[in-house]
């Protein structure tokens, strides 16, 4: 009996094991979904790696406008890169404040943010995403990886320059870092994916690194614009470097000025020209401009994103304006400015210099309420037209074609400017020189020109608002000129109508809570 | 062998005697309630394997020695044993097994008695099902069992339930409890609680729900949140042809408006507010009327079932048909269910096949109507010009940032999505012949679904706002879902009397391979036409397992359990892939021991004890582990030069990532007193979950995402369960039962992160709140229950009204920011209990269940975002308003106050689910019955939105659940 059990058992054991399927899991692999193995045996993956390094700025995910994010934990739509860095770089500052009631977007302006800010949290997940992707095309574009995958000599070359492409996004990532947190965690391709908690890089190192970097990639970038459009080049990382030397004394302690003036000069003397008509520089055919040195492209029907350009021409349009004139199909009312700002130009929203771009027909300069669109001055800045008045490629009117200047040659002067005066060397007429030639383009004559007396740190920090209001500068300048928390006094500033001081520790940002739960490697910032 | 020897001793001893006569009995056998005769009975000598059953008129007749003992057997009724001394005619009368304790219990991979059940289950069969027109299955069981949480928290016609067995307790990953169908594990999606739906549920003849580690832990992997076994209904050997027709017409009604502001009230508060009344209409229009109407519904049912000598067959066809509440919602399934048994080899090879199959038809509305319906202005008509319909306009046309006309988002949209779906099995049950205690059971199943869908949208529709040259919306989408399985065990059943042991050993294999996919194509309204779509990457999971459970009865009083299961997932990595969840248990028959056997108090006393290992693995996608690329689609280009480049996206994962294990303790006694007038059971338990399968923030740079799933987080389960059935009345007129159940249960965090600090706040969880982007209201942080709403304390003044925007300052800093939220309750309950009575006198019947929780909350988010003047006031670019909460004449807020503790309110309730009265016709040939069944009859609570039951928490635009009124009519021939 024993031995017919036995044998029975082991008859049913035998014909279990013919159907045992261990293999099979072990052979199951993603359908459509590429591994790192299989990926890049196409060689056009690189150069999509690369796309998508790019694109990390200016859209939000795999899906056009939206529907599969990079990144989780706040709406799509908010987590785009360049919207995120706008709000936390314009909304905070006498440039901007916004009417919505999302979350706590109005802290942003009242500067009375916390650790759990969630757009401030998800800047930081921004970043530090787009740390990641760069470290991983690194770590993929090895000379063992290529040589493992038998990438030929002229793939090779290309993808040499593709390297120092990312290297020079992964800098620029590290400087938004520093300039926002001063620490942050630092990873490099060196360290492996998922198995190492970030150790916080200090100010110092995180400096050093992306000095390091941008000095190091300067022989493998292609050619001050020699580069396929929109793809970064020798005169974007240059400007990148003199502004990290310009603003060294605020994140460092260590006075820069002389180095930034040297980069600076290296992208002057690149034969860039000044776009004759400011406001041509904002508009859908901007990628025509021979003075925007490094852009985030977008195009109304491939790059779309309910972030970057999409919320800068939507976003600032309501009450009486008509959307038909900005090329769009309705605004968002939201943004607006402050009476602070306007009153930086003469005669404010009369004002010769063409720079001046208020709508004020049904606006009030005053801001009694917040959340109304119509109590502050509209800015026309950004546009979904292109010179001569032809809306962008999208027909629905939601995404424009419109890139952002995010390095332009106005900037170089202006920084130029600043060096010189601030001790950097080089010569204060041919400072005098450059400014005026921004104030010509700004009057369309000599008569607002400046001799070098009247060339002031707080000439340049007011004329740096008029020329790059909107632009991704203000938080920066006016922390470098310490104007951003313990003076500088602009409405709603604190929460307050007419606005108040706020501690200074607010010059930097509180690294997010989640973040410090996740990594017990991280301190949090002083103040927070 | 052994019971070959018993009765050949019996023989020999009764011998002397009675002469060995052989005489023959013949009679009929009745049932007791309706004294109709029972085919199918098995009638057989005691001690011997002679005998035969019933035929279709309920006789037998049978060749029989005087002394012989007859055992009339059949399931569901007690067995009767009578002695034969002579008569001619023996009649017998079956009554219903009211004690159960032999009552047959499907469980996982076999079956067991509930005498001889370890673990923690539950047996619910059809008579005890919730009564009405129901059409999801898992809606048949609210109420009716301790520990069981069934909440449906929308009326959206053939919408499912969340089923939470004793909380789940996992954070991010699947809490659904595992279905099985027919021995067919189905597929459980952590998004769609409603994967039953397809499933007609007249066909259900019993769910088995397992609840502790013993009983679930031969799932392995998938059992930790509970498993429930559905047994469909199955024809009957040797029974006569059966057709039944069964009806049930419905109609459902809205039970109450959201309070929102009328046309008037709009008016003067537009007025009193300093806003604009020259962009008011003239209206006076109730949008919630505009878009609810009443429901119909049928039902129909037609069966028929034939048993053969060796064979049995059930075919069953159904179509129900329901439409919403909210115009246009509309869900039909057309199902046939097919059930043929056979009895090869004398008795030796049983095979079943089983079928169901089903079309699902729905009509989904636009249930943005929903909210667009409370905050739409009273005072705007709802005809004008855009499709029929008022728009709000501006110099463009339609206003692009003003709020649709609801109704015209439902009447000018057309989506219709038809599923297929089919879900069979085959069974063999083979008992070997030179060893019938052995059987080998061979179990294949699939389990396949397609799904069409389209939508159209009207080019003159408000919604559309087409400028020239551009096109209406309209997309399709479609998708499989498949599982097959291929389960083969071996049981070995042995009798050893001799040792007073009874052995139960099961041993098997377990093979399971899921795919899933999904894609949608939408109309690019700029060119008109379907742009190239990313090719989807399918779902995809194999679950290799081998299982085994032994069961050791010894002196018919102290049973043993334990099982084993080790699974094999693809979901993980080669290191991670196996994992092995064992459990014991232990019953004591305490009623058989000799202190017990004459108590008149205790009728049956059972004591439990058990210990087990499960896991949980459902989270995410299939490929976790590995780094994959995702390709992007058109729009997501990026422009190089004069080329627009597709990206290439390198995707997080995490190479460690494993199962998450719970350990889970019970103790448990089932109870019997006074002869089973009252029986029910008590359960206690205590579960820890560890290494929790999280979505959680990623330490930033160092992966490729900012939230992954990871084995990060603990936490810890306690509950008390206890039912009682109680039966005051039992006669031959009148029975009344009563069952009731009540739970207690609570589950904390007991780590989240690596880096739990006190201080640590904790992850945001839970919907993403409307009024505002991306809010949410709850959070998970150790120390506390999960999904906590964390919120601002709200000050009041001395007359108890809120101050808007003043809260308590929590830490003391005089400084009023995140760091003075607190967590402040939670959606889960603290307690719940099901109390149905059923009461049946004559041919009448009357019954009725309620159901209750308490200690559950609710955010209504509906007041948080609607009920403050700028809400009302403040509209894009000024140019209309739109309506709010009436809330906001109470607290008269002006801005947004969204994380205030006010609106987070107790929604602890009673409901009465269902009241149902029928009516028995006994025709001689032919049975017919007559119900009337109300649904959703009343619910007693305190909170102040419509509905306190919403599994998320959060109070916003939920589909409302209506009352339905029911006539059913039963034929049976």
């Amino acid at each position: 009996m024993l031995n017919k059990i036995r044998k029975t058992a082991l008859l049913a054991l035998g014909l279990m094991a013919i159907v045992s399927c261990t293999k099979e899991i072990d052979d199951l692999k993603p359908i459509n979904q590429a591994t790192a193995d299989s990926v890049f045996e196409d060689p056009a993956a690189y150069r999509s790696f690369l796309a998508k390094i790019y694109a990390g700025i200016a859209v939000s995910g795999q899906q056009g406008p939206a529907g599969n994010p990079d990144i989780a934990g706040l709406d799509e739509g908010f987590s785009n890169y360049l919207r995120l860095y706008w709000y936390l770089t314009e909304l905070t500052t006498d440039e901007a404040l916004i009417g919505w009631n999302d979350g706590t977007i109005k802290d942003l302006h009242y500067q009375n943010w916390t650790a759990g800010n969630e757009f401030i949290g998800t800047m930081y997940s921004r970043v530090a995403y787009q740390i990641s992707l760069c470290n991983e095309f690194i770590r993929q574009t090895t000379d063992d990886k290529l040589d493992s995958r038998g990438v030929d000599a002229d793939l090779r070359a290309e993808i040499q320059t593709y390297r120092a492409e990312a290297r020079f996004m992964r800098a620029l990532s590290y400087y938004h870092a520093l300039d926002m947190w001063r620490t942050f965690p630092f990873a490099t391709d060196a360290d492996p994916v998922g198995a190492t908690l970030p150790p916080q890089g200090s100010a110092q190192q995180i400096f050093d690194y992306i000095e390091s970097e941008l000095l190091a990639i300067d022989g493998d970038l292609v050619g001050a614009r020699q580069n396929e459009y929109a793809r970064a080049d020798k005169a974007a990382a240059w400007m990148l470097l003199a502004k990290l030397y310009l603003n060294a004394e605020v994140y460092v302690g260590t006075n820069r000025y002389n180095d930034a003036r040297l980069q600076v000069e290296k992208v002057i003397n690149s034969n860039y020209t000044l776009e004759p008509v400011y406001g041509n520089l904002f508009l859908a055919d901007n990628d025509q401009s021979n003075e925007i040195i490094f852009p985030i492209a977008f195009d109304g029907l491939y790059t779309q994103a309910y972030g970057g350009m999409t919320f800068m021409v939507h976003a600032p349009v309501g009450g009486d304006m008509s959307p038909a004139a900005f090329g769009i199909n309705g605004g968002w009312a939201g943004v607006r400015t402050t009476s602070t700002f306007v009153e930086k130009f003469p005669g404010m929203a009369n004002s010769s210099d063409m720079r001046e771009q208020f709508f004020t027909q049904g606006q009030s300069l005053e801001i009694n309420d917040v959340s109304n669109f119509q109590d502050g001055y509209a800015v026309a800045k950004f546009k979904n037209v292109d010179r001569n008045g032809n809306p962008g490629s999208d027909p629905s009117g939601d995404f424009p074609d419109t890139d952002f200047p995010m390095f332009r040659l106005a900037d170089a002067y202006l920084m130029y400017a600043e060096a010189n005066l601030r001790g950097g060397g080089g010569d204060i007429n041919t400072a005098v020189g450059y400014i005026n030639q921004l104030r010509e383009r700004a009057y369309g004559n000599s008569s607002a020109n400046i001799s070098a007396g009247n060339l002031t740190l707080d000439f340049i920090l007011n004329e740096r608002a008029r020329e790059l209001h909107w632009e991704c500068h203000r938080r920066t300048d006016l922390v470098r000129f310490n104007q951003f928390t313990s003076n500088g006094v602009w409405p709603w500033k604190g929460n307050v109508p007419s606005g108040t001081t706020t501690a200074s520790f607010r010059d930097l940002f509180p690294l997010p809570t989640s973040d410090l739960s996740a990594n017990p490697n991280l301190q949090q910032n002083p103040g927070y | 062998m052994k019971t070959f020897l018993n009765s050949l001793l019996l023989m020999a001893l009764l011998f002397p005697s009675i002469l060995l006569s052989q005489s023959t009995v013949s009679g009929t056998v009745t049932e007791a309630a309706s004294t109709l005769p029972v085919p199918g009975v098995n009638v057989i000598i005691k001690g011997t394997s002679k005998g035969t059953t019933t035929d279709f008129d309920g006789k037998y007749s049978i060749n029989v020695n005087n002394g012989d003992v007859l055992v009339f057997s059949y399931v569901g009724y007690a067995t009767q044993e009578v002695a034969f001394n002579g008569q001619t005619t023996l009649n017998i009368t079956l009554a219903e097994d009211t004690a159960k304790l032999d009552e047959v219990v499907v469980i996982g991979y076999g079956t067991t008695t509930v005498k001889d059940a370890t673990g923690s289950l539950e047996k619910i069969d059809s008579e005890t099902f919730n009564k009405g027109a129901i059409v999801s299955p898992e809606n048949l069981l609210a109420g009716k069992s301790a520990g069981v949480r069934i909440t449906s928290s929308s009326g959206s016609p053939g919408s499912g339930a969340e089923i939470r067995i004793r909380n789940g307790g996992s954070i991010s990953a699947n809490n659904n409890p595992l279905i099985v169908l027919d021995g067919v594990p189905l597929y459980g999606d952590a998004n769609n609680g409603n994967i039953i739906n397809s499933i007609n549920p007249n066909e259900i003849e019993s769910y088995t729900i397992l609840k502790d580690a013993s009983a679930t832990a031969i799932y392995g992997s998938r059992a930790t949140a509970g498993v429930i076994i559905i047994t469909t209904k199955k024809g009957r050997t040797n029974s006569p042809l059966k057709v039944e027709y069964d009806l049930q017409i419905s109609t459902g009604k809205l039970t109450d408006k959201v309070d929102v502001l009328s046309a008037d009230q709009f008016r003067q508060y537009i007025i009193d507010n300093g806003g604009n009344e020259n962009l008011l209409g003239s209206a006076h229009t109730d949008w919630q009327d505009q878009i609810y109407e009443a429901a119909e519904g049928g039902i129909h049912n037609v069966t028929l079932t034939k048993g053969f000598k060796n064979s049995s067959i059930r075919v069953n066809y159904n179509l129900a048909n329901q439409n919403g509440i909210l115009l246009t919602s509309q869900y039909r399934r057309n199902a046939l269910n097919l059930n043929y048994e056979h009895r090869l080899l004398d008795d030796h090879l049983k095979v079943n096949v089983s079928s169901k199959g089903s079309f699902v038809d729905n009509h989904f509305a636009d249930e943005g109507a929903i909210g667009s319906a409370l905050f739409f202005d009273p005072t705007q008509p709802v005809q004008g010009n855009y499709g029929g319909y008022f728009e709000f306009e501006d110099e463009d046309g339609v206003r692009n940032l003003a709020p649709r006309n609801p109704v015209s988002l439902l009447l000018l949209r057309d989506n219709r999505q038809r599923a297929k779906r089919n879900i069979s099995n085959i069974q063999l049950d083979y008992k070997f012949h030179f060893l019938p205690e052995l059987r080998f059971n061979v179990n294949a199943g699939f389990d396949y679904e397609e799904y069409d869908g389209r939508y159209f949208t009207d080019p003159t529709a408000g919604f559309n706002n087409l400028n020239d040259g551009q096109f209406a919306a309209q997309g399709t989408y479609n998708g499989i879902n498949k599982n097959r399985l291929l389960d083969l065990y071996l049981n070995y059943k042995k009798d050893l009397s001799s040792i007073l042991t009874n052995i139960d050993i099961t041993a098997g294999h377990s093979y399971q391979r899921f795919y899933r996919v999904g894609k949608a194509r939408n109309l690019n309204t700029s060119t008109g036409n379907f742009d190239p779509v990313v090719p989807p990457s399918p779902f995809q999971l194999i679950l290799e397992s081998y299982f085994g459970r032994a069961n050791f009865t010894l002196a018919n009083k102290y049973i043993f359990t334990a099982t084993y299961r080790s699974d094999i997932s693809s979901r993980f990595s080669k290191d991670n892939r196996v994992g092995n969840f064992p459990s014991a248990g232990f019953s004591w028959l305490t009623s058989d021991e000799d202190f017990l056997k004459d108590s008149n108090t205790f009728s049956n006393l059972k004591v439990r004890l058990s210990w087990g290992i499960t896991g949980q693995q459902d989270i995410g996608g299939s490929f976790a582990y590995l780094g994959v690329y995702s390709p992007g689609d058109i729009g997501s280009q990026y422009q190089f030069g004069n080329q627009f480049v597709p990206t290439l996206r390198p995707e997080g994962y995490n190479e460690s990532l494993k199962w998450e294990e719970a350990t889970t303790y019970n103790v448990g006694l089932d109870y019997g007193l006074f002869g089973d007038k009252v029986s029910g059971s008590i359960d206690l338990y205590y579960r820890k979950n560890k290494d929790i399968l999280q979505f959680a923030p990623v330490p930033a740079g160092s992966n490729l995402e900012n939230f992954l799933d990871q084995n990060i987080g603990e936490t810890v389960s306690r509950g008390i369960e206890v039912g009682v059935n109680f039966s005051p009345v039992k006669n031959e007129n009148f029975t009344w039962d009563i069952s009731t159940n009540f739970t207690l249960s609570d589950v904390e965090i007991k780590k989240l992160s690596l880096n739990d600090t006190p201080g640590s706040i904790g992850t945001l969880t839970g919907p993403t709140l409307s009024g505002g982007v991306g809010n949410k209201i709850q959070i998970n942080t150790v120390g506390y229950e999960p999904n906590a709403f964390y919120v601002f304390k709200q000050v009041y003044d001395s007359d108890g009204h809120p101050l808007e925007g003043v809260y308590v300052d929590l830490n003391g800093d005089n400084v009023i920011n995140d760091s003075d939220k607190y967590r402040y309750q939670s959606p889960t309950p603290d307690a719940f209990f099901g109390f149905t009575s059923s009461m049946s006198y004559k041919n009448l019947d009357f019954s009725f269940t309620l159901r209750g929780s308490l200690g559950n909350y609710m955010y209504n988010n509906f007041k948080s975002a609607n009920g403050y003047g700028q809400a009302i006031l403040n509209q894009v670019g000024n140019q209309h308003y739109g309506n709010g909460s009436t809330d906001v004449l109470n607290t008269g807020f002006v801005n947004n106050q969204q994380f205030s503790d006010l609106y987070v309110e107790n929604a602890s309730f009673m409901k009465m689910d269902n009241i149902s009265i029928g009516y028995n016709v006994p025709f001689d040939k032919m049975k017919f019955r007559a119900s009337l069944t109300a649904q959703n009859v009343f619910t007693i609570t305190k909170y102040s939105g419509l509905d306190p039951e919403i599994a998320s928490g959060v109070d916003n635009n939920v589909y409302p659940k209506p009352r339905t009124f029911v006539l059913g009519l039963n034929f049976t021939y």
